[in-house]
Formats: C-alpha cells, sequence, structure tokens
C-alpha cells in the first residue's frame, strides 16, 4: 500500500533488516547473544554416541531368546476343573474283542512295516547295481551320477487330498488375517 | 592360629571322622545355568554328501503333523542318517473370514491355527536322497504340507525374537 505514492526513483527495502535503503546488507544482523562456541556441542555429541553404545552393549548382553511355542503350552482351563471322566466298565467279551483287534492290527502293521524296510533294501541293492554297471561302462559317467544335485532342494510337495476339487465350483470371497502374536525382545 | 588350623585324625583310632556331617546332608544339585541360544555351525557338505537339510511338516492338525515329524524322525533313526535337531516352529494363528452372499459385511468363519514341525538332518548321502524322499512321500498323510530345503541363517534367526530396540538403535548409530 506505501509504494503507491513512493516516487519510482527512491528504492523500496527489501526486507525490514535493511534499515537504510542506499546501502545493502552484506552479512546477517548480528543477534544480541554471541554464537555458542562449537566444543561444547561436539562434547554434547560425544557423550550422547557414548551413552548409546552402552544401551547397545547392554541389549547386545542378552542373549537372544527362542519364541515360546504356543502348541506346548497347556491353556489354564482344563488344569483349573476338576471334573473326571466316568466311563461305563467293559464287559469280558467286549475287552476279549478289543485286545484281539489291537493284536491284528500289531500284526497288520508289522507286515506293513517289514514290507517298506524290504522295499528300501531293494531300491538301495537296485541302485548300487545300476551304478555299478555304468562304473564299467565309463568312469566320467560314474562320476557324474554320484555327485549331489543342486536341483534337487528346495523340494515341495502338496499331501494328496480325500476327493478331487469339485468341478465348477464357486467359493464365496472372503480374505485370510494373520492374527498371530508378535512377541519381541 | 596354625594349631587350631591343622586338623589331625588318627586313622587308627575309633574316634577317626568323628566331626563328620557333610555325608547325613542332602545332596546340593548344581545351579543349573541358562543356556544360551547360539546358531550351531552350518555344514555346507561335500560333493557327495548334502549339508544341513530341512525337512519341514506343515499342517492344519496338530497330532497328524506331531505323529508324522515322529515317524521322519524315527526312520533317520534307522536309515542311520545324523538327525541334529527335531523342533517346532511357532504356531501361525489365521481368521478366516467370508463375504455373506447377501450382504457387504465380513463374516468369521473359522479361527484357524497352522503348526509346523521340522527334522534336521546332515550327511544325506547324494544317491540315498531321492530313496528318502520317495519314502517320505509315500507316507504323507492328507493335508500335510511337505518342504525339504537347505538350513540357512535366516531359517534360524526366524525362530528367535524379534529386538525392536536393538535394532532401532543399530539403524541409529550408523
Amino acid at each position: 500500500s506505501c509504494s503507491s505514492w513512493l516516487p519510482q526513483r527512491v528504492p523500496l527495502r527489501c526486507s525490514h533488516w535493511q534499515s537504510s535503503l542506499l546501502e545493502v546488507r552484506t552479512s546477517p544482523p548480528v543477534r544480541a547473544q554471541p554464537k555458542k562456541k562449537k566444543k561444547v556441542d561436539v562434547k554434547k555429541e560425544q557423550a550422547q554416541k557414548e551413552r548409546m553404545k552402552k544401551k547397545l552393549k547392554k541389549l547386545e548382553k542378552a542373549a537372544p531368546e527362542l519364541i515360546p511355542i504356543e502348541d506346548f503350552i497347556a491353556p489354564l482351563k482344563y488344569s483349573e476343573s476338576n471334573r473326571v471322566r466316568s466311563l461305563p466298565a467293559l464287559s469280558p467279551e467286549e475287552s476279549e474283542r478289543r485286545v484281539l483287534l489291537l493284536k491284528k492290527w500289531c500284526l497288520f502293521k508289522q507286515k506293513q512295516d517289514e514290507a517298506e524296510k524290504k522295499a528300501i533294501k531293494a531300491l538301495v541293492e537296485s541302485q548300487q547295481e545300476a551304478l555299478k554297471e555304468l562304473r564299467l561302462e565309463g568312469e566320467e559317467l560314474y562320476q557324474a551320477a554320484i555327485r549331489r544335485d543342486e536341483g534337487l532342494f528346495p523340494f515341495e510337495r502338496d499331501g494328496p487330498s480325500y476327493t478331487p476339487p469339485l468341478p465348477g465350483y464357486d467359493p464365496p470371497e472372503g480374505k485370510c488375517i494373520d492374527v498371530t502374536k508378535v512377541y519381541t525382545q | 592360629d596354625a594349631l587350631l588350623g591343622c586338623h589331625r585324625s588318627y586313622r587308627s583310632r575309633p574316634t577317626h571322622g568323628i566331626g563328620k556331617f557333610k555325608y547325613l546332608l542332602p545332596k546340593e544339585v548344581p545351579k543349573k545355568r541358562k543356556e544360551k541360544v547360539q546358531m550351531k555351525e552350518i555344514s555346507a557338505g561335500t560333493e557327495y554328501q548334502y549339508g544341513d537339510v530341512n525337512i519341514q511338516m506343515t499342517s492344519y492338525d496338530l497330532c497328524l503333523v506331531e505323529r508324522f515329524a515322529q515317524y521322519v524322525h524315527r526312520l533317520c533313526n534307522r536309515l542311520s542318517i545324523q538327525v541334529n535337531e527335531s523342533y517346532a516352529m511357532p504356531t501361525k494363528t489365521s481368521e478366516v473370514l467370508f463375504l455373506e452372499e447377501r450382504g457387504s459385511k465380513m463374516q468369521l468363519d473359522a479361527v484357524l491355527t497352522s503348526h509346523q514341525r521340522i527334522v534336521q538332518i546332515r550327511g544325506l548321502s547324494s544317491t540315498f536322497a531321492p530313496i528318502l524322499l520317495e519314502v517320505i512321500q509315500s507316507n504323507q498323510p492328507e493335508g500335510l504340507h511337505l518342504l525339504v530345503k537347505q538350513h540357512t541363517e535366516a531359517d534360524f534367526k526366524s525362530r528367535l525374537k524379534s529386538r525392536p530396540e536393538l535394532e532401532e538403535l543399530l539403524a541409529q548409530m550408523s
């Protein structure tokens, strides 16, 4: 608003620090207090750094802890109540039947286990025979076959499913939220 | 003082060991010091042997995964494969929400807990590895996800608790 009536030849003040209109300020205006010396700053910084280092040492001294596994911690509600299950008494025929069934199951599982051991043995033997024959064919081929396979790991496989997937099944929309408890030390 | 210090007891005399009483006190069990959780050295393995291999079994069914881990452990023992460790990873809980047919609100369907067990083996020979994998695969139950991979430091670190303060300080320092 004051610029409207000032004559054009008088220059305007750039800032309020510029008290005279003809001179130009070469340096910023001096404050009332003299500037703080640099030594105090450096000391403060060093003290801060040392404090941080001490804190770091203390934290590093504490050994890292394993995350507690919730599977192995029984919830309290199962140990608080004193209720006891009362089962009906078994008749001798029933207990006899159960024992015989258990024996049959044991025998079945034993046969299964032995068959598995036999199969593993057969696999290993046939593998050794094949490697022997390969060695006779050529030493280089044998050495290349003995080497470990880098592409074997990582090996991933989903378990088989009870039923095949339904054709044309439209699942409802939804989402999964991970609510695992995060433990911090 | 020297006279009081000497404990002379004549072994032939009936008064030998008359002042002993420590044998009457109950045995003191030495205090168990907390063992620091340290990472064991990860072997890289030679050209004909794999180093540390992790067999990770994941499932939503706890009993199933435990029984299968026991089976794999026993199988490795039987086949004389060295088992370093057999441990469990922390359980992961997740909430499954689904969108109702007529409505915009998400409804809670179920809370699922995912369990994981790891059997760590060492010194698996290159010729026997495919046989072992074949056996484990043939016995894999339904709903169990199998993953066999090399053991790394990152795998070990994932078992430990996170330390945000330490990380913050380290970030500030550097």
